[in-house]
This record gives C-alpha cells, structure tokens and sequence, in this order.
C-alpha cells in the first residue's frame, strides 16, 4: 500500500485493501501514519476510501437478510424544499412575417418572463428579451431599429443595397449579414457578435471612425470609455441563452445570477449573507423560474429558501460543501 | 453520528444513487480528457464525507450537485467548455423531488445481486469472501481453514471487495423499472 495518486482503478484497489484491514482490526501506528499519508496525498482517496469501507459495511446487511431478518425501513427523511408545481409563465411568441411587421409600425414590448420572437418583412428576425422595446422603422434605404430599453437579438437578411442599423442610446451597430445582440445595461450599451461582423459606430462609440466587431467579441460602450472583449464560444451562448427561453450560469457568482433570474421575476431572489453571494454557481433555469432557481441553489450551497413575502432569501446553513 | 453510523448512513442515502450519477456523468464528460468519472465520484465522496451529513436533506441532489461543481472546475480549468455541458435539462432536474423516488432494491433482491456478482470472483477470492462476510470468520481463521498466508486471505478479500465495488457501480436490473417511470416526471420542455 505505498502512497502515490494513480488512476480511478489504482486508487479503488488501494481503498479496497485499506477498508478490508482497518474493518478487521485496529491498524498499527506505522499504518495508521501510512493510511493517513495516502489519504491527505489526494482528496480523492479519502472519497474512495470511504466508498470500500461503506461498501463493505453494507455487505453485512444484504448478508444478514440471508438468515431471514429483516433491516428496519429508514424513515424518510424530511425535505427543505417543496417543488412548485407550476413553472413560471414563459411566452414565447412567433409572430409571422409581413402580418409582424404591420403590427410593428410602432413600438413592441415584452413584458417580464416574456421573450418575443418575430420576423420582419425582409426576413430578419428580432428576439426580444424580457423587460424590454425595440422601435422597428424599416425604409427604402435602411433597415433601422431602435432598441429603448432591455435587450435585444438580431439575425440580419443579407442585403448590402439596404443595411440594417441597430441604434441604442447614441450607439449605431450596422451590419450586414449577421448575428448579435444588444443590449441597455447599467454598465452601458453592450454589443455582442455571434456570426459576422458589425460596425459600430454613433457618438457612444468614442471614435468618429466605425469600429468593427466580429464574431464572438464584445463590445461596450460603457459610461467610463468603450471596450472591446473577446468572448469564447461558451459565454456568447451562455448570454443569448435566455432567446431558447433559459438561463445558464457555468461559474458565475451567486449574487449576479439571482439578478439575472429577478430580472423575469416577479418573485425575486435574495442573499443575505455576502460570502454566499459572491459563491461560484451553475446551473440551467427556465426563465422566470426564481423558485427552481433557489431551490436549486439552496442545495449547491446546503442552504435554505425562506419565503418572506414577495422575496425568495436564501440563508445558508453550516458546513456546506467547498466549491 | 460515529465512525461506523456514518458509514451506514453513506451507504444507505448516497450509494444507491452512485450508478445514475456515473451514467450522468459519463455523457458530461465526453471529450474533457482532464478528468474521468471515477475521479469525479471520488473527489465528490470526498467532499459529501467531509461535509455535515446532518445537514444534507436529499443527499442525492447534494451528490448530484457536488459532482456537477466538481466537473465545472475541470471545465474552469480546461477552459474547453461545451456549453452542452451546463445546458443540460437532467442537471437542473437533480434537484426535483420527484427524484427521490425510492429506487433502492429490495433486501431480497439486493441478495440476489450479491449472489450474481459471487459468481463472477476467482474461486479462491470467493471463497476467502464467503467465510468471511457469511460465515464471519476472522482472517486467521479463513487462514487456518484454506491453507493460506493471512495476507493472502487480506489480498483475496481485498480483490473481492474490489470486484464487488467495480460491479456496483453499474445499476442492477431490477432498478430499470423504477428508472423509466421517473424520467417521465421530470423532463419538461
């Protein structure tokens, strides 16, 4: 049994062994600093270890049924969290082409847990997220949308003659071709790309000149300068989520995700406790789902979900688990 | 809770979910060579024995949810995500109540699977194995018995327990039943 990590089958056969003679006898002090050393050398051995000793307990029992008696049922044990059995209303609308675009002469707006999906008459297509307008103002000469407040997804009919422009707050977004979202945040106008590329430009953009932006970059124009970021693939599809009508966290920490998640709420979440705030999360929620979103984040952090009127607390409890 | 109770109370509300968490996995993991299920399962055990196992309610979503962190920090680490990865409907579903469907095998039929997998060891390993879990025997006296060294009795044991262990981790027959039926309840969408 000499130390070292090994592989997944290595460290199950060492376990193995140290669980058959520890549950024989006491293990000697020369073994018992052997056992230990293995142990600390890597969580995992502890994990398995734990495994072959429970495993090998739980023997005895399946064995003791053979001579006719019968273990006692465990009680269930009680639950902190009751399932809702509804799901929070989520529409999703699709609205057909040049009926859409009749309809939308002025202005369109989505509610809360409401992300709406239409075509326009030349075939792009608009995903409204929730809480927010888009002004559609279509001409000879220009595809022209105005994006009011919230956030918005653009897939853009190629047509070079005539180009499709996304204005928001002093910032013009023109594309050709292509896939992007923007969107009004507190920290300004953000512009992401997902396919293609757009030029930005407009008195937020602070150049004269377009900047462009290509395919999985950021750009904001936030109130301190503008900034561009390159993205991976797996956060552009993590922010655009929301347009299959879910949200996805892979990392982020607590406190921004229960924003996120309140942002199609009516019921919202809170942390009172800071350190769980700042506690990386994952997880994937319907929209709108502020229940399944606590509940689920209550069990990450071996927490609780108190119901306190409107609001949703999450109160973590000791000894949760280290992520 | 001492040593001993513990290890009753892991046995009894976290390895039965053990074969349901490897076949989550094994599709998660597709393709994030950095790490393989059985390091996930060990590295979660490790952490949920660590962990106040007075405080976990659904010490299945709690093994369900370790794990998923645990493969985000590879994830993390890698920086190879797969959005697949987290966009995973079962994931968020670890949580329902409508899986902690008792899918434990009755006593009888546990003892069957026990028998089944006896089948399988090396004749002597078996042997070693039967005195000392049926007839409980102590090492000395399966020893004396067989023939053998002590320490070969401990390596046979050893290597029962390890085949044994390798054998669980794959789910019994008898539990596909229960399974189907509880998939229903929590796919939406």
């Amino acid at each position: 049994m000499s130390a070292g990590s090994g592989n997944g089958a290595d460290i199950d056969a060492r376990a193995a062994a140290w669980a058959v003679r520890s549950a024989e006898r006491a293990l000697d002090d020369r073994e018992q600093r052997e056992l230990d050393a293995w142990l600390t050398a890597d969580s995992r051995h502890l994990g398995a270890y734990v495994r072959a000793q429970a495993l090998w307990l739980d023997i005895d029992r399946a064995v003791a049924l053979e001579s006719g008696a019968r273990r006692a049922v465990p009680p269930a044990r009680a639950r902190n969290w009751r399932p809702f059995a509804m799901a929070a209303s989520l529409a999703l609308v699709v609205l057909g082409g040049a009926t859409a675009y009749d309809h939308l002469a002025g202005r369109v707006e989505t509610g809360r847990s409401e992300v709406r999906h239409m075509v326009l008459e030349d075939g792009s297509t608009v995903t409204l997220n929730g809480d927010s307008a888009v002004q559609i103002r279509y001409d000879d000469k220009v595809r022209q949308v105005i994006l009011r407040r919230g956030e918005a997804s653009f897939e853009v009919a190629h047509n070079s003659e005539r180009p499709f422009v996304v204005r928001a707050e002093g910032l013009d977004v023109r594309a050709v071709g292509t896939e992007f979202v923007v969107g009004i945040g507190a920290g300004g106008v953000e512009v992401t790309v997902e396919e293609g590329v757009v030029a930005v430009g407009g008195t937020a953009s602070g150049s004269a000149a377009p900047r462009y932006i290509r395919r999985n970059e950021q750009f904001v124009a936030a109130t301190t300068g503008p900034r561009k970021e390159v993205l991976d693939a797996a956060d552009v599809e993590r922010r655009i989520a929301w347009r299959k009508g879910l949200l996805v966290f892979n990392g982020q920490q607590l406190g921004d995700a229960a924003a996120e998640v309140n942002r199609y709420s009516d019921l919202r979440v809170t942390i009172d406790d800071p350190t769980l705030a700042r506690a990386e999360f994952m997880g994937v929620f319907k929209l709108g789902d502020a229940r399944a979103f606590a509940g689920a984040a209550a069990s990450a952090f071996n927490g609780e979900v108190i119901r306190r009127g409107n609001e949703l607390v999450l109160v973590r409890q000791q000894n949760s688990p280290s992520h | 809770m001492d040593h001993q109770a513990r290890l009753r109370w892991f046995a009894r509300e976290v390895l039965p979910h053990e074969p349901d968490l490897r076949k989550w996995l094994v599709g998660r993991l597709r393709g994030l060579g950095s790490c393989d299920v059985d390091e996930v399962v060990q590295e979660a055990y490790a952490r949920l024995w660590t962990a106040d196992s007075d405080s976990i309610r659904n010490a299945r979503a709690y093994l369900f949810v370790t794990a998923r962190h645990i493969v985000g920090e590879h994830v993390r680490r890698s920086r190879i995500v797969a959005i697949d990865l987290v966009a995973d409907l079962d994931a968020l579903n670890i949580v329902d109540e409508e899986m902690s469907v008792d899918r434990r095998l009755s006593g009888q039929e546990e003892l069957a699977r026990l028998h089944g997998i006896l089948q399988t060891l090396p004749p002597k390993c078996r042997e070693a194995f039967e005195l000392k879990k049926f007839q409980d025997f102590s090492q000395r006296q399966i020893a004396e018995h067989m023939g053998i060294a002590e320490s070969t009795v401990e390596k046979h044991l050893a290597k029962a327990l390890r085949l044994v262990s390798e054998a669980m981790k794959q789910a019994p027959a008898g539990a596909e039943d229960g399974r189907r039926r509880e998939r229903r309840f929590w796919k939406w969408g």
